[in-house]
This record gives C-alpha cells, sequence and structure tokens, in this order.
C-alpha cells in the first residue's frame, strides 16, 4: 500500500465519535429472532424489488411476487456482506498507518460495527434463507491501475461511502414499512442508524482525499470521476441478480434482467437511489458531468 | 463470437482493433467492474451457467479462450 505519498489526514470526529459510544449496542441479544417469517408477508418492500413500476412485476403471480421480494433481500443483504467484507479489510490493513493515525479511533468504531453488520445480515439470510449469495468475482489487474497512490486511496473511501449510501436509500425505506416483518424492519433500522455516522465519517474523508488529488493533479480529477460513474452503474447492476429471479420461480432469467436494466422506470428509480450521492459527487466537483 | 466481440468493442471505444489473442484482462479491456456483466453475457450466448466461485480466469483472457472453453463446445455437444 502506497499510503507515503498521503498527507496525514485530519478530520474533527469527536461528535461520531461520542455517538458512537453513547449508541452501542449488543447485536447478538439485540434482536428478537422469530422462528420463520410470515408466509405471506413480503421480505423487502415491494417497491425496492428490480421489476418494480414496470410491467415484469405485474405478469408475476403473487406467489411469484413474495418469491422475488424474498430472494432480493437475501441478495440485498448478501451484496451488503461481501461488499463491506472486502472494503473493511481494506479499512483494517490502514488502521495504524501514519496517515491514518488521527481518524484510527473511527476506524476502530467503523470496523467493529460493520463487523456486526455482517453478522446480522448473515443470521437473517441463513435462518429464514438457508444461504447467502455467492460474492460475485474480482480480477486482480484491477480498474484503478491508471490512477496515482493518492487516487486509489480516495477510490477505497469513495467506494465504501457509495456502497453505504446506495444501501441507506433502501434501509431507510425499509425501517418504517409496515408492511414487512417485524423483524425485516428491526435489521434495516439497525442499520439505518449506524449508518448515518459511517456516511457522515465517509463524506469527509473523501473531500480530504479528493482536495489531495486535485492538489497533486487536477488533470485526474476527471478520471476519478470515470472510475465513480462506473462504480455507480456497476453497484446499480448488481442489485439485478439472475440467481434471485431463477429462485422466485421466474423463467429467462438473464433476458428479464437486461429487459429491466434498460425499462425506463428502472432507470427513474436508478436516478432516485443515486440522487444523494450524486448531489454530493456534483458539490464536491467529482460529478458525472466530467466524464466526456 | 459477434456479441461477444460487441460487448468489448462498445466499452473500449479506444480500441482499434480486437485481436483473438489479445489478453482482454492484462490489457483491461475488461476490468472488474465489467466482468460480471461479461460472465452474464456468457451465459446467455452458451445457455451453460457459470459458478462465480468455481471459475478459472485463463478461461476468460482471449477471444480464442472464450471460443474454445465456452462457444465450440456449446457447438459441439
Ligand atoms: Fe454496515
Ligand atoms: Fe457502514
Amino acid at each position: 500500500m502506497a499510503v507515503r505519498e498521503i498527507e496525514p489526514i485530519e478530520l474533527e470526529l469527536d461528535r461520531l465519535e461520542h455517538m458512537a459510544e453513547s449508541g452501542y449496542y449488543n447485536p447478538y441479544t439485540l434482536f428478537d429472532w422469530p422462528d420463520a417469517i410470515e408466509p405471506d408477508m413480503p421480505w423487502m418492500s415491494e417497491s425496492l424489488t428490480t421489476l418494480a413500476g414496470t410491467p415484469m412485476w405485474d405478469e408475476l403471480t403473487r406467489e411469484q411476487q413474495i418469491a422475488l421480494t424474498k430472494y432480493e433481500a437475501i441478495n440485498f443483504f448478501s451484496l451488503n456482506i461481501h461488499g463491506i467484507r472486502e472494503l473493511m479489510s481494506e479499512v483494517v490493513m490502514r488502521i495504524h498507518e501514519r496517515t491514518y493515525a488521527n481518524v484510527s479511533e473511527f476506524l476502530h468504531h467503523f470496523i467493529g460495527e460493520e463487523n456486526e453488520h455482517m453478522w446480522f445480515f448473515a443470521q437473517f439470510c441463513l435462518r429464514y434463507g438457508g444461504k447467502l449469495y455467492p460474492a460475485q468475482p474480482t480480477l486482480q489487474a484491477d480498474s484503478v491501475e491508471h490512477l496515482s497512490p493518492v487516487a486509489r486511496e480516495l477510490v477505497v473511501f469513495a467506494r465504501i461511502l457509495i456502497f453505504e449510501e446506495i444501501v441507506d436509500h433502501y434501509n431507510a425505506y425499509m425501517a418504517t414499512d409496515e408492511s414487512l416483518p417485524h423483524i425485516a424492519r428491526e435489521i434495516n433500522r439497525v442499520h439505518h442508524q449506524d449508518e448515518s455516522r459511517h456516511v457522515a465519517f465517509g463524506r469527509m474523508i473523501f473531500t480530504n482525499l479528493l482536495g489531495q488529488v486535485a492538489k497533486r493533479d487536477p488533470a485526474e480529477v476527471p478520471l476519478v470521476a470515470e472510475y465513480l460513474e462506473n462504480y455507480l452503474r456497476y453497484s446499480i447492476a448488481t442489485l439485478y441478480n439472475p440467481a434471485a429471479y431463477r429462485d422466485a420461480g421466474i423463467p429467462d432469467a438473464l433476458a428479464l434482467r437486461r429487459r429491466a436494466l434498460e425499462h425506463p422506470a428502472r432507470h427513474a428509480a436508478h436516478e432516485r437511489i443515486l440522487k444523494r450521492t450524486r448531489t454530493f459527487l456534483t458539490k464536491a466537483g467529482v460529478g458525472r458531468e466530467l466524464v466526456k | 463470437m459477434q456479441a461477444v466481440r460487441e460487448f468489448i468493442l462498445d466499452r473500449n471505444p479506444k480500441l482499434e482493433r480486437l485481436d483473438d489473442d489479445l489478453d482482454l484482462i492484462d490489457s483491461r479491456a475488461i476490468n472488474s467492474l465489467a466482468f460480471v456483466e461479461f460472465i452474464f453475457l456468457l451465459e446467455e450466448l452458451t445457455g451453460e451457467s457459470i459458478d462465480p466461485e468455481d471459475l478459472d480466469l485463463d478461461d476468460f483472457r482471449t477471444l480464442n479462450a472464450i471460443g474454445a472453453r465456452f462457444l465450440k463446445q456449446k457447438a459441439a455437444s
């Protein structure tokens, strides 16, 4: 890890650290896990499924619709688990680097909390769904080789931030969706609470590192914008898992996935999911308008 | 194979020619972010499912390798 070229990160984190301390809870005893999920209830909000707003949703039988909410909930939680597992390992490697000495305290809270999130998401999937979906394959020769060390550092924290903001769009809605089983609502609510601190931290560290990138070479900022735009699209596409369609008993999963991803109602949904993040990136000076 | 070429060329407008033995991964013609979509495309073309936990990158490295592993195999069966 080439963090020597990066200036030490100084952030005002007292408030976030206090909140992490005072809001600390024991996840292993917090939840009341029922034996089973009520059979006719959706596992995730119907309006958040990948077919919502399209004729493809209306064409499903009610059984298929409920099954889709079930398998897309498992997919959503699985994405959370694998996404955070990979990104957390990056943070662990940095926790005692000189660059991060000043934010190390908060990073300890972050890692601890993410470990707990992985646990309760996996509990939900394994108890009620009997499985997780596997992680998507990644390539060694990665998509950031053309970037400078400080920009790659920015990308690590940008991925965490983007990922957390997308997930939070779902959590915030489901935290109060009365159509969901109590346990599903609770998991979303508790996660939403912790993530508000992570997102606040993520935006601060993003702004710091972006400033360092721009100072070193302003010409690199559009390259970062391009990477981030691709990452946003990639993240949205991972929500559409053909395995979930198949498990829900819907035929032609791959063709359905393609049609859904192209549907105007889904494009509008993607804009809603990404709205907060896009606004932030544009204000920070690294939005998609820089991408040629 | 035409659909595979189009997928790669669409995502790499700067690529002037696409040789059958170009290393698609080392040259970053297919990067991590595109790889998942690429696998779905191959699954759709072949009707075969590809297990993300059990794949050999060398099967995806060049058009030649992809043809041998995924496309001809199907024609022969
Ligand atoms: Fe989390
Ligand atoms: Fe988080």
